[in-house]
């Protein structure tokens, strides 16, 4: 009797758990806590935050219990991250969400979206630089594009053993966008830009949103073929919204498909986490770049922003260049913030939403374009 | 491997510099095809005028036609549609109908009425002056009744 009872003990969760196991359930107790109490993307922070429990629960392996075990309900879930299904279909909940009417009345901030990619390039350089192999490199440099779903897309296709770290990277500084982006913004900015205010966007009708998603998919897609699975669903997704005939199939890609998709996609994300595979050097060298990756894509949409001034008749915000990276609303929130400390008149929300929306699009690409240099 | 030679060796400069390029490029070419969408759209709601505007032959004469502001009329103090209409009648009498614009032009000169173009030009925006569509003009009885 007593040996039964002691080969239950060896094999629970108190007695295989090393120190590695609390170390994750603590950063994932940490995740909930910013998730709930400091409402931090708290639609992802709670199922990743939950996921990194659920993941570092030490198991007696061969069961199947485990998302790495190839017979486990876990990994059948995890199938949808590994084949960048759900990231797929967040985009086409995204689309379905996503007004594109302050893009389409002033294009020119495009450019901005455009020129916060450059960090998902300086990051693949920096990448290499500390040893990095190839594929590994550009799927740490997309963080940079500030894109969880385009993160966690790209590193299945590039570098599938590095989804955990890389999406709990990106999805993490997503969330920090509150303490990272300002600080930058502050110190590449003088008060008088930060004064400056934007004409208010002209009417866009609605034909004008009507073509776009099918302009967006042909253009952008027929540069960027391997964005196809990203893009195609973005677009597929905005059409549904706006030709106003499919309204069932919007109400549902943009509620029921989406929020579906977050949670398996978050939860097994989370549980990718496990210790044994999470805790490498290599995770932390890629939460360094990660960082860094951020931080240069926000210092790059706002030194553009400044660039493109000195030729513009009617100045630009540079602020608005933070928000060219494609952590959607999040920068567009914090860009808007940094507008109404400098001038409570000064509205840049929807100037902002321009600039991300932007951005999801050159992130999608940027991960096309990396994909496309391996295939 | 690391460093600048590990950048090197795997083409990171090149795969840089192309991406950035290429993703630049693709949003610049996206952005100016978004910002001409909403000149398509106007030029393809005013699709009947323009081939209109192909198809008439245009008079020469008919540039007094251009629109002018009503204050500009307040300004030059020009008379009243009916007063206008009392003065160029007996000059049209003197017209075969139907008349060029530059005949009636010519011969409100010759005769001093002061302003003849915006006087000509709120004629025909009153009515008075009817276009027959190949460049000659009658003159509107029914509205002068």
């Amino acid at each position: 009797m007593f040996d039964l009872l002691f080969q239950f003990l060896a094999n629970t969760g108190y007695y295989l758990a090393d120190y590695r196991n609390y170390v994750m359930l603590v950063v994932g107790c940490t995740f909930l806590y910013l998730g709930t109490a400091k409402k931090y993307e708290p639609l992802l922070l709670v199922p990743i935050g939950f996921g990194m429990l659920v993941g570092n629960i030490p198991f007696f392996k061969g069961f199947g219990i485990g998302i790495y075990e190839s017979n486990s309900v876990l990994h059948y879930l995890y199938f949808g991250v590994t084949t960048g299904v759900y990231p797929s279909i967040v985009f086409l909940g995204l689309g379905a969400m996503t007004d594109f009417s302050s893009l389409l009345a002033q294009p020119k901030l495009m450019l901005l979206g455009a020129a916060a990619q450059m960090g998902i390039y300086f990051t693949l350089l920096g990448a290499l630089f500390f040893g990095f192999a190839p594929k590994e490199a550009a799927s740490i440099a997309i963080i940079g594009g500030a894109d969880g779903p385009t993160s966690i897309f790209l590193t299945a296709k590039l570098a599938p053993h590095l989804i955990g770290p890389i999406a709990i990277a990106a999805y993490s500084y997503m969330a920090l966008i509150p303490v990272i982006q300002p600080p930058i913004m502050l110190l590449l900015t003088s008060k008088k830009e930060r004064l400056i205010k934007m004409p208010p966007a002209r009417a866009v009708s609605k034909k004008e949103l009507l073509i776009f998603p099918v302009a967006g998919v042909l253009l952008t897609c027929f540069l960027a073929p391997t964005a196809l699975p990203l893009l195609g669903m973005l677009f597929l997704g905005n059409f549904l919204k706006e030709c106003g005939v499919v309204n069932r199939l919007a109400n549902t890609a943009q509620s029921a498909i989406i929020d579906t998709a977050t949670i398996f996609l978050g939860f097994t994300v989370g549980c990718s986490t496990q210790a044994d595979v999470f805790l490498t050097p290599k995770s932390l060298g890629i939460f360094f770049l990660g960082a860094v990756a951020f931080s240069i894509a926000t210092a790059s949409g706002v030194i553009f922003a400044k660039i493109m001034n000195l030729f513009l008749k009617e100045k630009i915000n540079p602020l608005l260049g933070a928000a060219g990276v494609s952590a959607v609303p999040g920068s567009a929130r914090e860009v808007h913030l940094m507008g109404l400390k400098a001038d409570p008149t000064n509205f840049l929300l929807m100037h902002g939403m321009a600039c991300n929306s932007s951005g999801v699009i050159g992130s999608a690409i940027c991960a096309g374009i990396l994909w496309s240099f391996f295939v | 491997m690391f460093g600048f030679e590990n950048i090197t060796n795997q083409n990171g400069w090149a795969m840089a510099a192309v991406g950035a390029s290429i993703v630049f490029m693709g949003l610049v070419a996206l952005s100016f095809v978004i910002s001409q969408i909403h000149k398509l759209l106007k030029l393809w709601d005013d699709r009947q005028k323009i081939i209109d505007r192909f198809k008439t032959k245009v008079p020469a004469d008919a540039d007094v036609t251009e629109a002018v502001d009503a204050r500009v009329y307040e300004e030059r103090h020009l008379p009243a549609v009916d007063e206008l209409a009392s003065i160029y009648q007996p000059l049209i009498d003197k017209l075969e109908e139907p008349f060029k614009l530059s005949q009636l032009f010519e011969i409100a000169n010759k005769n001093d009425v002061p302003h003849p173009h915006l006087s000509i030009q709120r004629l025909q925006e009153a009515g008075l002056l009817v276009a027959q569509g190949d460049g000659t003009f009658t003159w509107n009885k029914q509205i002068e009744d």
